[in-house]
């Protein structure tokens, strides 16, 4: 066989090489929390590694779910999450509600963003929504003082659309390759005025913004609904098609920052000893995901139970330790519902 | 909703279990880290006037 057969210029372009995608649960795939949840406040409510950051205007004013409505998922995907406005709110002021991801700085090192080198970069994604307009898309900085925003039109109502925006890397700012936030994907629905939005689109600008002025603001729409699946983020200025990876790889990419043991009415931990007398002090180790994000994780674990001396303490490599005070007597730890938080 | 968690020493001076706090709503364990956004939390409710549970 003719070498130019084995190896085409086709081959050779760089999105086709290696792993592209730096976003985590791109397919919305894993939600180890929960499937639905009320978005009360910030915080990570369903599908793992997306965000909800919302101004307190807009606590439990909505609500996010994995598959919401059971909708026909774009071809070639299984899942994908769903933005439901439950009460609606006027947006104004210095307000946002945003859906998000935040990339680990560690995984954005070799774009050289903040240098002369810094690399392009094609964010590609399918959305629908009850409602059409300009919808707000940015990029921002781990220190949140770099900012890119545009736009991405909706031209028909419940209809899924496959969006492609291609941006230059910053070639200034400060921008972290620690293991804090390194580059956020936003995207926003309400933080069309004020502070954190801008009439500058299509460039990097100093300040954190997340909406572009005048842009679709669905928190004012009750009943409105946002829906997302196959987000890539890849470094080059072409959308290549949505990398699929199996699931066990997706599953471990998503436990370096969250990681839960449910099984409904089963023991996760179970630890009883009995002592002669109080005073006593124990250590057990349990096993646990090696490698999590920070090694100060929170460890989160219900219902624990017999005196209020027990504390969890996560291991990165690859432990809890439960420490227990004990009182004489029988002293017994139980937990059906163990988790490990070390999200950004 | 925090209750304060004091650090345990064994004979030998050693940290078996550090001070952390405890999050009662859901029985959250979170060290005092500041790499740890639940203690970030903490202390953003701490600086807004409001004050833990002393440790036992």
């Amino acid at each position: 066989m003719p070498l130019s057969k084995i190896q085409t210029s086709e081959m050779l372009d760089t999105p086709n090489h290696g792993r592209r995608n730096l976003i985590i649960n791109g397919a919305m795939r894993f939600a180890q929390r929960a499937t639905t949840a009320a978005v009360d406040a910030t915080g990570y409510k369903t599908v793992d590694r997306f965000l909800m950051n919302i101004h307190s205007d807009f606590n439990s004013k909505s609500t996010m779910t994995k598959n919401l409505d059971s909708l026909t998922p774009p071809d070639y995907f299984n899942d994908y999450v769903g933005l439901k406005i439950d009460t609606a709110t006027t947006a104004s002021g210095d307000v946002y509600f945003n859906f998000r991801q935040q990339i680990e700085a560690k995984n954005i090192s070799h774009l050289k963003f903040g240098t002369s080198s810094a690399k392009t970069l094609t964010v590609s994604f399918w959305v629908r929504s009850t409602l059409t307009g300009n919808f707000s898309f940015t990029l921002r900085n781990g220190p949140s003082d770099r900012s890119f925003v545009t736009t991405y039109n909706i031209s028909a109502a419940n209809t899924w659309e496959k969006k492609t925006i291609t941006i230059a890397g910053d070639t200034t700012g400060n921008w972290t390759i620690d293991n804090g936030v390194g580059l956020t994907v936003n995207f926003g629905h309400g933080s069309s005025q004020g502070t954190y939005s801008t009439s500058t689109l299509n460039q990097w600008q100093s300040g954190s913004k997340t909406g572009a002025t005048g842009s679709v603001k669905m928190v004012e729409t009750v009943n409105s609904k946002w829906y997302i699946t196959g987000l890539q983020v890849e470094v080059g200025d072409t959308d290549t098609d949505f990398e699929h990876l199996s699931y066990g790889e997706e599953q471990t990419l998503c436990q370096r920052y969250f990681w839960r043991q449910f099984i409904n009415g089963a023991n996760v931990i179970y630890d009883r000893v009995y002592w002669n007398g109080a005073g006593q002090n124990s250590i057990h180790d349990f096993p646990a995901p090696a490698g999590m994000r920070i090694n100060a994780a929170t460890v989160t674990c219900s219902p624990t139970t017999n005196g209020t001396s027990v504390t969890f303490t996560y291991h990165q490599h690859g432990t809890i330790s439960i420490y227990r005070a004990t009182a004489n007597g029988d002293n017994y730890i139980y937990a059906q519902d163990l988790s490990i938080n070390a999200e950004l | 909703m925090y209750k304060l968690i004091n650090e345990v020493l064994d004979a030998d001076k050693k940290v078996i279990s550090p001070a952390m706090i405890k999050r009662t709503t859901d029985s959250s364990f979170i060290p005092k880290s500041k790499d740890n956004p639940d203690y970030q939390e903490y202390l953003k409710w701490v600086e807004a006037g409001n004050k833990p549970t002393a440790a036992d």
